[in-house]
């Protein structure tokens, strides 16, 4: 079990490497270097050739590729993403509260989902087929179909505009305090909650179809065990497990969600950071929240893994299959 | 046609919501491909006041923040975006294909490499993926069709990865290798022909994702660019008329909503109709 | 009163997509006596299985019972309320399920999962169910019961599993127990072991008893009478040593005559002319010492997960004359599939050499010439997967003439025919499907293929066993028509001893990679010396000192112990 995990983990690992050199790649080699990407057309028009030469000897950015992607790899490990090209503002600072911000309402947002999808996804898969099950599946497509920033501004349009319950746009800081932040994260939160929960609800609901017709459901009835305790204790445990991995994977659909929702209410997170960072072309800010996000998405595999090996004594045993 | 036994009209009319999906899509796509014939103005035209409300006298939807017809750009309004997806979610299922049927069948170091390359991609949130290459390449709407397609890549190769790895182990396989048939002939000849389904179903369902995806970063500013009319787009810009104009929004909310409504009613009812499991090819990313 | 009695049943599946409804069980009736052994016998999709789950007031998805009664101690089950019908399941009336890894919950240790039964019905607390358990895991031979309480369904043998799920069965000591096919996924000895515990608890417990399976010669084991279905209807029923004898029926005869069986006797020996040239016939195939071990693939995975595999195929010789069988005997691990294998060029041997016409073969199917693939060719044992199923009868067949002959066109077509004719089958095939054709069709379109290339050398592996009864017998006799006809030797793989003894003129038995018996199949099957191949003819044959065998024999437990 131990070596299971371990063995993940280094997999994580390896992982996060490849997005590492992917992110530095896809920014700071095919294109170009950061400041070629940094530097518009009517720049360079004005500027020199020394000019450019001794800002790029400035940012570092003479040193060849691979010694300047592991110099911004070990400074991404422990949080140092480097400077900003127009005022040299170390990333980190830039980052830190709308990455904490960010982090609140996804926690928010994954913390109201995962029971929620898991209750109608259930509940839709057994009564498979029967009325509710109609109702949910219309329900859901329809849930995941309409876009993010479109229920978002649609939720504005009824509670800010006509009912004018919450303001339009959220006026609150980088560094407000969390329980303001958690005051106004009730209508971007629901926004992104109404998607997710769709999705999530329709992969559980397809696992625990797929339990219910399983043979050992078929023995457990049999058998006289009440209905109850088959759903509970036998088909429950087993319709969660295969879809684990999907719903990390989500986490991931979670992370562009918010990047939308914070701009459509003006919430102060990393979503806003980004979008500033690629209108004024700061390469590296891009890099970090990109990284950053990788991280995220890998660290819930990894525990979702985790929750498999717990869980699945075959994963126990047999390690080596996938 | 025939699908598994079933004629393809038993396939769209395989439910309510089927038909009305594919009356959704059918309606969408007719627009967008006869609109610049339909259109009363030009898209990008400034041609009334700003902001009339809709009803007009000549402007049935009234008129945008700077005063173009609002229902012409409306109806062009999908036409951007619908490509992109399209063909990029095209180029990745059709070249997804290839790679994900030859990884199951030669296995080994070459499946190993690719599929780390897809955990790679698939660990880095759609949005931010585009964000790389937006702020590196610029965005025009070649960079972002090829950032769709590379978005899906991924998402394709294991979906159609793992039905291929169904049939890999099967004797037809065994039987075409022993005969001497050639690797690519046992890829294209013999497997790839079971693995269709699959494909259909991943770029119908990943197509209406595209879409999602695209007017999304449209949205943020990220995407298509004006003057070309986009729905995402047309939301964002009516954001700062929102209690003078909320029409402005709402007209494009609706044109979005139903078309990838309709697509994912009508990829669903295919799924279902070719015996496969819409929910399982949804993998986020 | 009888126990049970089942009046005019039936049962409809509906298609999910059509709507229409089709009947699995149609118009079923029959008695069973409190300790009574009824056998219910008929081929895969004949009902009989939807009728056992019926019995107990059960059907899958899609099925519903349309009419008929199920009267249980005189009482209609299938009017019963919900919590009626649960309180009788598990405790008046039990089931054993066809495949006892599935069946277990795979994530709850197997202990607790009988345990469970008893909290239900008989309301014991946690200390006394376990109790409870661990006696009934004695009951049921179980060798350390402690040890299997603790286990994972996936962490105990085939037979250990099958003994667990029919201790539960047995927990409350039911009425009536139903036992589905509850052997099928067990090997030969270990299948033997559990119908011997069947019997003995049947004897004990003086349970009516109701056993589903394809296998007649299960039924004349077990069973006092015998049901035969067929189509969903009842055929012919009887008293089982009576129907096995003397079947009245034509179905009934067709049944029992298509069974291969171990103690018929040996083939006509085929005419002396024959015979002789067999002898002096040149040698085709020269196994020697030949060994195989699983190499793990290269990869990630891999490298975080290092195994060690023992040996699939342990120091095997044997040879194969022209025109001549040999059969490959054993149970399922026993390394017959892999020499397959290693002969046809989808692996190569870890040591030994493989000598076909002279010449060393060692190697795999890419570094072999195109003669070479041509003149050995494999039949495998499923033939819905060894056909391609988007391409139609035609294409498959016109394939391998196009790449070995360059043949195409019309004359390609014309040689397909004659093979399909060769096998009985008519030119209108050529535009079918493989999913379009009959299990016994599709074989024979996969002989036919096989054919196409004329081989020396044809590797038939299992090629009856995913067949019913009633078609294998044809499909052999066809092969063995065709190979007749052409002179190709045949490598014939099998578990099955009766069909070997029909078809080989040699036999090697092998246990767990090694050859444990060989020679001529009359002196290995009229006169066997070793253990281990009387172990396996006595199972064959149902005998009852197939138990004594198996103590006699301590260097095979291992084998007994399960896959």
């Amino acid at each position: 079990m131990l070596r299971a995990m371990i063995r993940r983990t280094l997999l994580s690992v390896l992982i996060l490497f490849l997005v590492a050199i992917f992110v530095f790649l896809a920014t700071e080699v095919l294109p170009g270097d950061a400041l070629d990407v940094y530097l518009s057309e009517d720049d360079v028009a004005v500027m020199t050739e020394e000019d450019i030469e001794e800002m790029r000897h400035d940012l570092g950015l003479d040193i060849p590729a691979p010694i300047r992607f592991f110099t911004w790899l070990s400074g991404a490990v422990v949080g140092d993403f480097g400077v900003t090209i127009v005022d040299q503002i170390p990333i980190g600072n830039i980052i830190f509260h709308p990455l904490l911000n960010s982090l609140q309402l996804g926690a928010i947002i994954t913390l109201i989902t995962m029971p929620v999808a898991f209750a109608i996804g259930a509940t839709a898969g057994y009564w498979r087929g029967q009325r509710t099950d109609a109702v949910v599946s219309t329900t859901t497509i329809i849930g995941y179909s309409i876009p993010d920033f479109v229920i978002g501004t649609v939720l504005i349009i009824i509670f800010a505009v006509w009912i004018p319950l919450f303001p339009a746009v959220i006026t609150a800081y980088n560094k407000a305090h969390p329980m303001e932040l958690l005051a106004v994260s009730l209508l971007p939160a629901i926004t992104v909650i109404i998607g997710h929960v769709a999705h999530l609800s329709r992969l559980l609901r397809a696992g625990f179809i797929e339990t219910m017709n399983s043979d050992f459901v078929e023995r457990a009835r049999l058998s006289g065990v009440p209905e109850r305790r088959v759903v509970w204790r036998h088909v429950l445990p087993a319709s969660v497990i295969p879809t684990l991995n999907a719903m990390a994977l989500y986490m991931a659909g979670v992370l562009s969600g918010l990047i939308v929702v914070e701009k459509v209410f003006g919430y102060p997170g990393l979503g806003i950071e980004l979008i500033e960072a690629v209108d004024t072309r700061e390469v590296h800010v891009v890099q970090a929240i990109a990284f950053l996000g990788a991280v995220l998405v890998v660290v819930m595999n990894l525990l979702a893994d985790f929750a498999i090996i717990a869980l699945d004594p075959r994963v126990r045993s047999h390690v080596s299959e996938r | 046609m025939l699908v598994n036994g079933k004629s393809l009209g038993a396939i769209l009319t395989h439910s309510p919501g089927t038909t009305v999906g594919v009356i959704l899509v059918s309606l969408h796509l007719l627009n967008a491909l006869f609109a610049p014939l339909l259109i009363p103005y030009g898209e990008t035209q400034l041609v009334g006041q700003p902001m009339l409300e809709p009803g007009h006298a000549n402007f049935l939807l009234g008129t945008d923040v700077i005063g173009r017809d609002f229902l012409s750009r409306l109806m062009m309004g999908g036409r951007t975006s619908i490509t992109v997806a399209m063909v990029g979610v095209l180029g990745a299922v059709l070249i997804g294909t290839f790679f994900a049927v030859s990884a199951a069948y030669i296995g080994g170091f070459y499946d190993d490499v690719i599929m780390r390359i897809v955990d790679t991609k698939l660990s880095i949130p759609g949005i931010l993926f585009v964000a790389l290459f937006v702020v590196g390449f610029g965005r025009s709407v070649t960079v972002l069709t090829i950032v769709i397609g590379l978005s899906y890549f991924p998402g394709a190769v294991r979906t159609i990865r793992s039905q291929a790895m169904t049939q890999v182990p099967l004797a037809y396989v065994k039987a075409a290798r022993l005969r001497g048939e050639s690797t690519l002939s046992v890829i294209f000849r013999e497997l790839t022909p079971n693995v269709v389904e699959v494909v259909v179903v991943e770029f119908a369902i990943r197509t209406s994702s595209a879409i999602l995806i695209v007017s999304a970063l449209s949205f943020l500013g990220l995407g298509i660019s004006p003057p070309t009319p986009d729905w995402g787009l047309m939301v964002s810009e009516g954001v700062n008329q929102i209690y003078q104009a909320p029409w402005l929004i709402l007209f494009p909310a609706v044109f979005i909503s139903t078309l990838v409504v309709g697509l994912n009613f009508a990829s669903d009812g295919l799924a279902n109709a070719l015996g496969l499991d819409a929910a399982r090819g949804l993998h986020g990313g | 009163m009888p126990l049970l009695e089942v009046k005019d049943l039936r049962i409809a599946y509906q298609n999910p997509s059509t709507g229409e409804q089709m009947l699995a069980v149609d118009g079923v009736s029959f008695k069973v006596e409190p300790g009574e052994t009824l056998g219910i016998v008929g081929e895969s999709g004949c009902g009989k299985s939807t009728l056992a789950r019926a019995l107990m007031a059960y059907c899958r998805p899609g099925g519903v019972i349309v009419g008929g009664e199920v009267l249980f101690d005189g009482n209609n089950i299938l009017e019963f309320t919900d919590e009626q019908i649960r309180e009788l399941r598990g405790r008046r009336m039990a089931m054993v399920p066809q495949d006892p890894l599935t069946s277990l919950t795979y994530h709850m240790k197997v202990g607790p999962q009988i345990d469970e039964i008893l909290k239900i019905h008989q309301q014991l607390g946690a200390h006394a169910a376990r109790l409870s358990t661990l006696k009934l895991f004695e009951g049921t031979n179980l060798p350390t019961p402690e040890k299997s309480y603790g286990r994972y369904p996936h962490e105990n043998s085939g037979g250990q599993r099958q003994r667990v799920v029919i201790a539960g069965a047995l927990a409350c000591q039911p009425d009536l127990l139903i036992l589905d096919e509850p052997t099928t996924a067990l090997d030969t000895t270990t299948e033997m072991q559990v119908l011997k515990l069947v019997k003995e608890l049947r004897d004990r417990m003086g349970t009516a008893l109701i056993y589903i399976t394809h296998d007649l010669t299960l039924t004349d084991y077990i069973c006092e009478n015998v049901l035969v279905m067929r189509e969903g209807k009842v055929v012919e029923r009887g008293k089982a040593t009576e129907i096995f004898s003397a079947p009245q029926t034509d179905y009934g005869k067709m049944l029992v005559a298509a069974i291969p069986r171990v103690d018929a006797a040996f083939p006509e020996p085929a005419p002396a002319i024959d015979k002789q040239e067999a002898s002096t016939a040149t040698l085709l195939l020269n196994v020697e010492n030949l060994s195989y071990r699983y190499a793990q693939r290269w990869s990630i995975d891999a490298l975080f997960n290092p195994q060690q595999e023992e040996l699939a195929v342990d120091n095997v010789s044997f040879e194969l004359r022209r025109g001549e069988t040999l059969g490959l005997v054993g149970e399922s691990g026993s390394g017959k599939s892999t020499i397959a294998n290693i002969v046809v060029g989808l692996m190569a041997p870890t040591s030994g050499e493989v000598a076909f016409d002279g010449a060393s073969i060692n190697m795999i199917d890419k570094f072999r010439s195109a003669e070479l693939r041509r003149r050995i060719q494999i039949i495998f044992q499923d033939p819905l997967s060894s056909l391609n199923p988007r391409r139609r009868i035609e294409s498959i067949l016109t394939r391998p003439l196009k790449i070995f002959f360059g043949m195409s066109g019309a004359a390609a077509r014309d040689r397909a025919v004659e093979l399909l004719e060769d096998m009985e089958l008519s030119a209108d095939l050529l535009k079918r499907f493989p999913r379009q054709l009959s299990g016994g069709q599709q074989q024979r379109v996969a002989i036919a293929r096989a054919f196409t290339a004329k081989p020396d050398l044809i590797l038939c592996d299992e090629v009856t066993s995913a067949l019913d009864v009633s078609v294998q017998a044809h499909v052999l006799e066809l092969l063995k028509g065709i190979q007749n006809k052409t002179g190709a030797a045949s490598l014939f793989i099998s578990h099955d001893l009766g069909v070997v003894k029909q078809v080989a003129d040699d036999t090697v038995v092998l246990q767990k990679g090694h050859i444990v018996d060989a020679g001529t199949t009359r002196s290995v099957f009229g006169d066997p010396t070793h253990t281990y191949t009387k172990l396996l003819l006595a199972a064959a044959s149902r005998r009852e000192d197939y138990a004594d065998l198996s103590t006699a024999a301590p260097t095979t437990a291992g084998a007994l112990r399960g896959r």
